[in-house]
């Protein structure tokens, strides 16, 4: 008999998306008030060893008992001695994360939905625009090129916060600025005792910094509302839509496209994004 | 394979021997008299199965339960030390879905090819989906009459369609005609109580399938709707007028046999626990809140949006062209609004006087 | 002029003032209507332009008041519907200057179980294609069968004992609005249900329950359910109800729905109207109605200046006599 719709098959052996990896947190790092970064290694050596992303894709951490969250992997995929995922306490999630200690248990599904074009950005200058939180995305992207040098034009970091307490990952940042192959560019939004940095909202010092548009890529991570003023400073610096790219957050649940609540119109974040530039934010569903 | 036949007085013996190797489901009326709410049940002998009336929720949760466990976990400290124990449940039981109708089991079409990873190049599938889905025996029953609200054939289906069946019983005065459609639905018709279906019964059977395709009205062209959709996302007083009246309850999704969507969520008691996925809808305000406050979809406007969107355009845009809905109406015959998806699309893809849709007025 | 004829006059009238008027419209076949937003003139050719005419304004459409206040909207209202909006105020929910209320004399509202347990056995509500209301008949065509209900036998349960027909509020009227009908609630099918022994009533209610989808219909339905985004059927921390498919916790909401409502509900029934497994939630709220009345002497939704007892507290309770408790 003609069975003309072929049902999908049921195999077994498939591995199962929703099934975390058991991991181990190896070390906490306090980043501000309300965000901390957790390393971690796969208890499993074997997968932890064979374990493959590529910067900018996200995980799923679980607390068991509590819930899922998804954070982007912001170690370097070149840097394989552990994931580093970094939370700032917001939900139900985050602030059971914040509780935990290096030894405790935490379950990771991981990696989930697209990466930077890392790729397309070689023999370019690139121009990294993060604010608050929003340079973890960047951290991994930025720790793969520094580890790919070669690969890449000038390099320019322009990273800024609320005050000197709302900035993350100084431990890098002290590095990176010793080094003479990047540009390294810190701002706060109101004067404060002892800063030796710039003062001024992100989009204002990006405007001063003016890096060139020509053969660049900006890649940009922050609060809405820092974005919003940061496209336009980009735009009027000749940046067009296809040199801009930015990472999405959305509330996910499955990571893998089938749930449903992540969409913009008929795109996915957690499948096509959470890495968009800027023209194809442009044609996508205006629901963000 | 010749068809088979089932008299009423035999169908409960024939349900019992299925028994022995499914697990059975079947429309029940579980109210107090004759009148009362249809829903799907697993089969017991003297359970008061009813097929006249349509279930008034779709068969969904017989192959996507409302709520079930993906991972099973253990917390707690091992040795001093703090440990995780996870364990997959083992494999649900086969089961054989009788008397469900055709938009039903159309239904699972629309979940296939989204849980079998098209999202992500079928790297990532669902297996407790794919598990159930190929353990169940759809034994679809044709209809013999459309309520006002079927739409089945405005979207590429009928009353006594085969798509999604894999056995199609058409109920006779005195039993039921059970014809194989899929080599999976030879499974449920290896029983000795079934007797070859005469040629006076096919014809009876065929007769009714004619009638009932004929009571439903031409249906609507709605090729457009992909685009009409599209193009109409931004026309918040086109969305404010069609979504005045929605409450912005789940009735419409979670009666919907292709509402796909769900949550993940812990339950834990002490060290013990279990990580679930129960039934999500796009209708609720949660669905997209972030822990930040934000949500993309602040109202029942940008909600109802979605939902219409996700059928008639996001879906198909993905899924080359077939829409996510298959006209059971249940959204509209159960919503405390009276919100007609019919309407909706109409009208958003610019269809005045639809043909398929009745005079209103007059009834 | 008819009824319908002149709240239709009443409406366009209104509409310069307010951003919409909300009435009642024609819905998916002939039994049913559906509420609708008038905004222009011409919306107002739709309003009660169905078969079943007022027989047919079932819903209650002061749900939709608080999630248009800010805005001066226009709102038809059968009596029960107005016992919503003085409650609403009375709650400082909404505010009494941003709606025009406009009544008619009611003469009860079609009960669609009720219709459909009327038909013959097999036969579905859904199978109407034409009705007409014919005296006090209920005309109905399935495709070439007709048949004939009476309205007394059709008509919604609250409409037999409610003594409101008219508005209790109103900034307009049509027609005259008849004396209130000296009824008392007798609360009998409380009494029906409260025969049963623990053990059976339990039994009732789970099964009952187990039809429970959970889409919260019953909850979006209700006019004085105001916490909306906010309800502790969606609160994750803390968890007072579970995901898992479990009746217990599904009764459980309903439990926690009607506490919430006691001392707030009128009985409009909308939470039972609208739920898709035909659950007899309002049982639970009406025990609850019983009981404020009883001890408090208060009936929701009659004084917009009264304060629900449930949001006060006296030192002394008129009913409630502790001192005198063993």
């Amino acid at each position: 008999m003609a069975d003309a719709y072929t049902l999908p098959a049921y195999d077994p052996g498939q591995r199962n998306p929703y099934l975390p990896y058991a991991a181990t947190i190896l070390e906490v790092i306090t980043e501000t008030y309300n965000i901390k970064s957790f390393r971690i290694r796969l208890d499993d050596e074997k997968a932890h060893r064979e374990f493959a992303f590529e910067p900018g894709q996200v995980g799923q951490l679980s607390l068991f008992g509590v819930g899922e969250s998804t954070f982007v992997i912001n170690s370097s995929p070149t840097r394989k001695e552990y994931l580093q995922f970094s939370a700032m306490r917001a939900g139900e999630v985050t602030t059971a994360l914040h509780g935990l200690q290096a030894g405790d248990k935490i379950g990771v599904r991981a990696p989930l939905g697209n990466h930077f074009p890392y790729k397309d950005m070689q023999g370019k200058d690139i121009i990294f625009i993060g604010g608050g939180i929003g340079m973890a995305p960047l951290r991994t992207l930025l720790l793969f090129m520094l580890d790919n040098r070669k690969d890449y034009g000038g390099i320019t970091v322009l990273y800024g916060a609320k005050s000197p307490e709302d900035l993350s990952f100084m431990y890098d940042f002290k590095e990176w600025m010793a080094r003479d192959d990047i540009k390294v560019v810190l701002t706060i939004d109101k004067e404060a005792p002892g800063w030796e940095h710039k003062v001024g909202l992100i989009p204002n010092v990006l405007t001063e910094l003016d890096p060139g548009a020509d053969n660049a890529v900006a890649v940009t991570c922050g609060p809405p509302i820092m974005i919003k003023f940061v496209l336009q400073a980009l735009k009027k610096l000749g940046f067009n839509d296809e040199q801009i790219v930015t990472t999405l957050e959305k509330r996910m649940k499955c990571g893998i496209g089938i749930c449903g609540r992540c969409n913009i119109g008929d795109k996915y974040v957690c499948i096509d994004g959470p890495v968009f530039t800027q023209a194809q934010l442009n044609k996508m569903a205006n629901e963000m | 394979m010749s068809n088979k036949f089932i008299s009423h007085e035999k169908l409960r013996d024939w349900l019992e021997d299925l028994s022995a190797r499914f697990e059975v489901w079947a429309p029940v009326n579980t109210g107090q008299d004759a009148k009362g709410v249809v829903v799907y049940r697993p089969f017991v002998r003297d359970g008061a199965l009813e097929f006249a009336r349509k279930p008034v929720e779709s068969a969904k949760h017989t192959v996507f339960p409302r709520s079930e466990t993906l991972v099973n976990f253990k917390t707690g400290a091992k040795d001093g030390k703090p440990a995780l124990e996870l364990h997959v449940p083992e494999d649900p039981p086969a089961r054989a879905v009788f008397g469900l109708p055709s938009c039903d089991a159309r239904g699972f079409q629309i979940f296939d090819p989204v849980y079998n990873g098209s999202g992500t190049q079928g790297l990532a599938r669902d297996n407790y989906y794919l598990r159930r889905r190929n353990a169940t025996v759809l034994i679809v029953k044709a209809c013999s009459k459309v309520l006002n609200t079927c739409f089945c054939n405005w979207v590429g289906g009928g009353p006594a369609c085969t798509e999604g069946a894999d056995v199609l019983a058409t109920e006779l005065p005195d039993g039921f005609i059970l014809a194989q459609v899929t080599a999976r639905g030879e499974a449920a018709l290896g029983s000795a109580l079934l007797a070859p279906a005469s040629d006076s019964q096919e014809k009876q059977a065929r007769k009714l399938h004619e009638e009932a395709g004929a009571a439903l009205c031409a249906p609507p062209d709605l090729s457009a709707s992909v685009s009409a959709l599209r193009g109409k996302f931004d026309d918040s007083a086109f969305w404010e007028a069609e979504a005045s009246k929605c409450l912005s309850c789940g009735a419409c999704t979670y009666l919907c046999p292709t509402c796909y969507c769900f949550n993940i969520t812990d339950e834990a008691r002490g060290v013990l626990g279990a990580r679930i996925r129960s039934w999500d809808a796009c209708m609720l305000p949660l669905f997209t809140m972030e822990a930040s406050g934000h949500n993309p979809r602040t109202g029942k406007i940008q909600r109802l949006r979605n939902r219409i969107g996700h059928k008639f355009s996001y879906y198909p845009s993905l899924h080359n062209g077939r829409i996510a809905c298959c006209g059971c109406g249940r959204c509209i015959k159960s919503c405390p609004s009276s919100v007609d998806i019919r309407r909706i699309v109409t009208d958003a893809i610019g269809i005045t006087g639809t043909a398929g849709l009745k005079e209103q007025k007059n009834g | 002029m008819a009824i319908h004829e002149q709240l239709k006059k009443i409406i366009l009238d209104t509409l310069p003032g307010v951003e919409c008027v909300i009435g009642w419209g024609p819905g998916q076949d002939a039994l049913h209507g559906s509420p609708v937003f008038m905004r222009k003139p011409e919306d107002v050719d739709s309003f009660m332009d169905t078969p079943l005419g007022a027989f047919g304004a079932v819903n209650n459409l002061a749900l939709f008041l608080p999630e248009l206040s800010g805005k001066k909207v226009g709102v038809v209202v059968k009596g029960c519907d107005s016992r919503s909006i003085v409650q609403l105020v009375a709650e400082k929910l909404i505010k009494r200057e941003e709606v025009v209320i406009i009544g008619f004399p009611c003469e009860g509202a079609a009960d669609l179980t009720k219709i459909e347990k009327a038909l013959p056995e097999g036969r579905e509500a859904g199978e109407v294609t034409g009705a007409a209301i014919v005296g006090e008949t209920l005309k109905l065509s399935l495709g070439s069968e007709e048949i004939s209900l009476g309205l007394a036998d059709i008509k919604a349960d609250k409409c037999t004992r409610c003594k409101t027909p008219g508005a209790v509020i109103s900034d307009a009227f049509a027609g005259i609005a008849g004396k209130a009908p000296e009824v008392r609630d007798e609360y009998a099918d409380l009494a029906a249900l409260e025969a049963m022994s623990l053990d059976e009533r339990f039994k009732f209610w789970e099964r009952e329950m187990s039809r429970c989808i959970r889409c919260y219909a019953c909850r979006n339905a209700c006019p004085l359910c105001v916490c909306r985004d906010h309800c502790v059927a969606g609160s994750r921390s803390p968890h007072w109800i579970t995901q898992t498919d479990s009746t217990r916790d599904k009764l459980m909401f309903q439990i926690i729905h009607a506490t919430h409502l006691a001392g707030r509900c009128t009985g409009c029934g909308e939470c039972q109207r609208a739920c898709p497994a035909g659950i007899p939630v309002l049982l639970l709220k009406r025990t609850f109605n019983r009981g404020v009345a009883e001890i408090f002497g208060y009936d929701a939704g009659m004084d917009t200046e009264a304060t629900p007892p449930l949001l006060t507290f006296q030192v002394e309770e008129a009913h409630i006599k502790e001192r005198e408790w063993q």
